[in-house]
């Protein structure tokens, strides 16, 4: 970590940090290679490639503006971009196009383009303007009730769409901006675990949905009940109730005395991840589920939805540590590995570049994260630095759950792996995101 | 500088060393999916991209010693529809028109499998195991419908029908228990044929071969994207028999036109042990097996009779047996070779009395021999006692298997007092005296009792029979030896006792009970047997030994009829068409016919008083009017 100690702070008049440059133009032309090959084609013509080509000047030209602007503009207009995040996702929700059961797109003459990937940076920029103006009462639980007061319309039209994935991903990014704002541990565990016990049952009403035989257990049965039945509800509210007035009370005789609050905001949390898990529940669509199942039993349909996982890692593992080269991957030329210009382009690097290739992409994006957490440090005000850490969630979350879908250890959630991925608006937005992030090192602290 | 301060740099950290830790996580997991597992991933990436149209491997063929294939390959064709090209669905109905009637199928049928062959965009198997016949239309339409391939494959065929079936063996396809079993090293399909029964079984490994086939590469739909190779197919290697082609049709002709259709006749070479002929009646036709589907194919039922009564019926071996009694009074008796013994048609034992099959008067060895007399084996044998008996059924190994690498083998059964005493319970004269003539206990089979004709040909060699002799290889054309000598033990008696035996059982040839087998120019020894049978018609045996006149023996044969009556009658034209046909002497002439009439006439002097009659009914005199009564059948 004797990176941390000696960072140049003071020295150097760069207005660009090249080592993040470089490390982002290096995935950006790895992943242009590799999105021509997955799409098992060289010709300029084939209109994924196309599209790819024509959004990367298009990316250049983001990553100048963010650049170029100065950061702070974001901290002190941020009214006005919470305005335009809302607009788009309602325009999108009004206007935008039906595709693949999802109403995210709008379809231009031109071109099209999916707003929520540029309101995924907005909304980390919005946070962070947010949070720099809450100041020292940072600590106070009511920042995290304004925040979430602020952010629920931006999920709630996202999740209108409905794009589950992209919430999967902002929803971390913000968690990761609030610890490094210093917000209080407790608070941050009581969001985890609200979010813990909702995935837990959805993850369990899911299982039992999709095996109804075992419901013939009693407990079983009560557990599925839970989500359907009013009365099971009420009844496990009043329990949780309970029990958190019997902590409360069981503390008190032990003579430790935590703030009564404390209790009351556990039971909250369970109630409300209890009611956020019915919600998600009712929400969820079959092939959701399905994803879930595949996660829970990956081999248990190789040939169903465990499909997508298996032919990626068969891709992956018959790449070997060399690879099969460029353009001569069977797996992905063939059309075995799903997704494979998108989700699944790890597959195609892994097959076709070998570890090596698979190596590189992982090494460049903890290289891009380091440079961040650098330009965090150098940053000249509280915003920027809040600002590198929401980008440094984002991109964190996006690499853990891409490697992770693809290695088996995160469930297949749709989300593509900036840079190297086919998608025009995700590569603009992402270009943008470290334009801003080299903005504020180019106003950073200077001698 | 002091900006710093309010910022949280600890938890970036702390944020840094998570994603570094994730990093480690995944770098470890890729290195196990990419490195550690490479191989099982790039078989499981192999097998995704490619399709083969398997090519069967024609089957090592089967050879007799004198090179005529009893087991080979006839050329067979599979029907396939691609799925590409034209699939217009007017197209498919008039394809599936056309190739019905050839195909024997339903035009629907076709009409179906096509369809889902477009639909998937695979390779569909439409007909297989087609003959050559229809193949001649076949290809001649498959002209004029692209999309449709003819694939030349092989089939089992058997030319000659129910030709040593039961070494043969038959193929067929497998059961879940062999697929669950197989050798994974000899690429087995699911439908693919083993050898199921005999050599087909046995030399399974060596007969597959390897199965070519034409590598599709096809994409994840199965559709086919190119043809990355057409491997040919390599044949299993030959399997040489040393059974002789001639030897074994004369026994198998012999045995199907016998009385009952039912019996077995083995042939060994004395000097070698190598199996001149086996054959087991009722036999069955492995074809039926492995026919062609376009054939008109009458519903045969596919129940064979596998049953190797050569290797696997049991019969007292009868009279063929006095031969170890004469070798145990030579060897241990003391017995004068040229005293008379009288026989006035029946035997005092004390508590009962033996009958002879027929009244022979004063008989030295050799006349006894010849005419089977009862009498003097039961004087011979009081005299040499039981132990001796036994003692020389042991040196030949009786109530043993043979040891033929054959499944299934019985051993028969020995009978003498030491075995009586081992089951705890007594032994009488009576059971000396039935012993004497090879009945009671004594069970042999087919297989043993050639094995000791062959013994006594060589002089004491009591061989483990073969018949594989080599396998030699299609690929590399490596010859390997499969079939070697081997003398289980040697059955050591004086050599004047083979040289009475001998003369003795020339005799018998001569003007005897095995009269049927004098064949002019061969030195021909043999006997005869009946094998009482209180359940039904007796059984008829017929062992002998020959060889070409002045040369030492060359071939040994067991004959043996069920339910056959007569040993002479039943199993000797059988022998004697053996031997005719081993020794390649010219069907019935003008000088064989008398000496098959000489066989029927009472010619030979020392048998003078012998009908033709009375000798067919010979051996059934020798049932011994109280075998029943003594508990030994």
């Amino acid at each position: 970590m004797a990176a941390f100690k000696n960072f140049p702070r003071h020295s150097g008049r760069s207005r660009l940090d090249y080592i993040l440059l470089g490390a982002m133009i290096a995935l950006v032309v790895l992943g242009a290679l590799c999105v021509m090959s997955a799409v098992n084609s060289l010709s300029f013509s084939n209109p994924v490639v196309r599209t790819h080509l024509v959004a990367l000047p298009i990316g250049a030209f983001a990553f100048f503006v963010g650049w170029s602007f100065n950061y702070q503009i974001f901290d002190e207009q941020w009214k006005f971009l919470y305005g335009f995040i809302l607009a788009l996702l309602i325009g999108v929700l009004l206007f935008g196009s039906y595709q693949r059961g999802s109403r995210s797109w709008f379809v231009l003459p031109f071109f099209s383009m999916q707003p929520s990937e540029i309101c995924r940076v907005c909304t980390i920029l919005v946070a962070a303007a947010y949070l720099d103006r809450r100041g020292r009462r940072i600590r106070d639980v009511s920042t995290l009730f304004g925040l979430g007061i602020l952010l629920a319309p931006i999920f709630g039209l996202i999740m209108m769409q409905p794009d589950f994935s992209s919430v999967v991903v902002t929803f971390p990014a913000v968690l990761i901006l609030l610890f490094c704002t210093g917000v209080n541990v407790f608070y941050l565990g009581l969001i985890g675990l609200l979010a813990g016990v909702a995935g837990i049952f959805t993850v369990g009403w899911t299982y039992i949905y999709l095996h109804p035989e075992l419901t013939d257990y009693w407990i079983v049965n009560a557990f599925y009940q839970l989500a359907h039945s009013p009365w099971y509800m009420l009844g496990f509210s009043v329990l949780v109730i309970l029990g958190g007035y019997a902590a409360w009370w069981f503390f008190k005789q032990l003579r430790i005395f935590l703030p009564s609050f404390y209790f009351v905001l556990a039971t909250l949390v369970v109630l409300a991840g209890l009611f956020g898990g019915i919600f998600v529940d009712h929400q969820m669509k079959p092939h959701q589920r399905k994803r879930v199942e595949t996660f829970l039993a990956p081999r248990s349909d190789p040939q169903g939805a465990g499909y997508n996982v298996l032919q990626a890692q068969i891709a992956m593992g018959a790449g070997g540590i060399l690879g099969t080269g460029l353009f001569s991957g069977t797996q992905s030329r063939l059309g075995f590995v799903p997704e494979k210009h998108t989700d699944f382009i790890l597959a195609v690097v892994g097959e076709e570049l070998g570890l090596w290739g698979t190596l590189l992409v992982l090494g460049l994006y903890l290289l891009i994260l380091w440079r961040i957490i650098v330009v965090a440090y150098s940053a000249s005000d509280r915003y920027g630095y809040l600002v590198c850490s929401g980008i440094f969630g984002m991109f964190f979350t996006y690499m853990l759950v891409n490697f992770g879908m693809l290695i088996g250890i995160v469930p297949v959630a749709g989300i593509p792996l900036p840079f190297i991925s086919y998608g025009g608006s995700n590569l603009v937005a992402s270009l943008w995101a470290l334009g801003v992030v080299q903005s504020v090192y180019a106003r950073r602290i200077r001698a | 500088m002091s900006v710093t301060k309010i910022f949280f740099n600890a938890r970036l950290k702390i944020m840094m060393v998570l994603a570094c830790v994730a990093g480690g996580i995944i770098a470890l997991r890729l290195i196990d999916i990419q490195v550690l597992r490479h191989q099982a991933y790039l078989q499981m990436a192999e097998r995704n991209r490619t399709q083969i149209i398997y090519q069967t491997a024609p089957r090592g063929r089967v050879f007799t010693s004198d090179g005529v294939a009893v087991a080979t390959n006839a050329p067979s064709f599979s029907f396939y529809y691609l799925g590409v090209g034209n699939t217009d669905p007017a197209y498919l109905e008039r394809l599936a028109h056309d190739f019905a009637p050839h195909l024997k199928m339903d035009p629907q049928a076709i009409l179906s499998q096509l369809e889902k062959g477009v639909k998937t965009g695979k390779a569909i198997l439409l007909a297989e195991n087609l003959s050559t016949k229809s193949t001649v239309a076949l290809q001649e339409l498959q002209l004029y419908y692209p999309g449709v391939y003819l694939i030349e494959e092989t089939k089992r065929t058997y030319p000659y029908g129910g030709f040593a079936s039961h070494l043969l063996g038959y193929i067929g396809s497998m059961t879940e228990r062999e697929w669950r079993n197989r050798d994974m090293r000899l690429g087995y399909r699911l439908n693919s044929k083993i050898g199921k029964n005999g050599i087909e079984k046995k030399f399974e490994k060596e007969l597959k071969g390897t199965d070519g086939g034409v590598y599709l590469e096809v994409d994840y739909r199965g559709r086919v994207k190119s043809i990355i190779q057409d491997k040919k197919w390599a044949a299993g290697s030959d399997v040489y028999l040393t059974l002789d082609f001639k030897l074994q049709q004369a026994a198998e002709e012999g045995l199907k036109k016998s009385k009952t259709g039912r019996g077995a006749a083995v042939a060994l070479d004395p000097r070698t042990g190598a199996v001149l002929a086996m054959a087991s009646a009722p036999a069955y036709n492995p074809n039926i097996f492995v026919q062609y589907s376009d054939e008109e194919n009458p519903q045969q039922s596919k129940k064979i009779d596998e049953y190797n009564l050569a290797i696997q019926g049991t019969y007292p071996p009868a009279s063929t047996f006095k031969i170890i009694t004469a070798a145990a009074a030579l060897e241990y008796g003391h017995l004068d070779v040229n005293h008379k013994i009288n026989c006035p048609g029946h035997y005092d034992s004390g508590p009962r009395i033996f009958k002879c099959w027929g009244t022979h008067g004063p008989v030295d060895l050799f006349d006894g021999m010849s005419n089977s007399c009862d009498v003097y084996f039961y004087q011979v044998a009081a005299q040499t006692g039981s132990a001796a008996i036994e003692k020389i059924q042991r040196k030949f190994m009786f109530g043993r298997q043979t040891g033929i690498d054959l499944p299934g083998e019985k051993a028969g059964n020995l009978y003498g007092p030491t075995r009586r005493a081992r089951n705890k319970t007594y032994w009488f004269i009576g059971d000396t005296l039935n012993l004497s003539i090879g009945q009671g206990e004594l069970l042999v089979t087919p297989l043993k009792l050639a094995q000791f004709a062959a013994a006594i040909a060589s002089r004491g060699n009591v061989y483990r029979p073969y018949y594989v002799d080599k396998i030699v290889s299609n690929q590399t054309g490596r010859t390997e030896k499969i079939g070697k000598t081997e003398i289980l033990q040697k059955a050591d008696l004086k050599p004047e006792t083979y040289d009475l035996l001998f003369k003795a059982l020339k005799h018998t040839v001569e003007g005897g009970t095995a009269a049927r087998v004098r064949i002019k120019g061969l030195d021909v020894y043999g006997k005869t047997g009946t094998a009482q049978n209180p359940h039904g018609a007796d059984h008829g045996w017929f062992m002998a030994f020959a060889g070409r006149e002045g040369e030492e023996p060359s071939i040994a044969l067991a004959v043996f009829v069920e339910f056959g009556e007569g040993g002479s009658s039943a199993a000797g034209p059988i022998a004697r068409a053996m031997l005719e046909a081993y020794f390649d002497i010219a069907k019935p002439t003008v000088s064989s016919a008398t000496a098959t009439a000489a066989a029927d006439q009472p010619t030979a002097a020392a048998v003078s008083t012998l009908s033709a009659n009375e000798r067919s009914a010979e051996d059934y005199e020798e049932l011994l009017a109280n075998g029943e009564e003594d508990g030994s059948l």
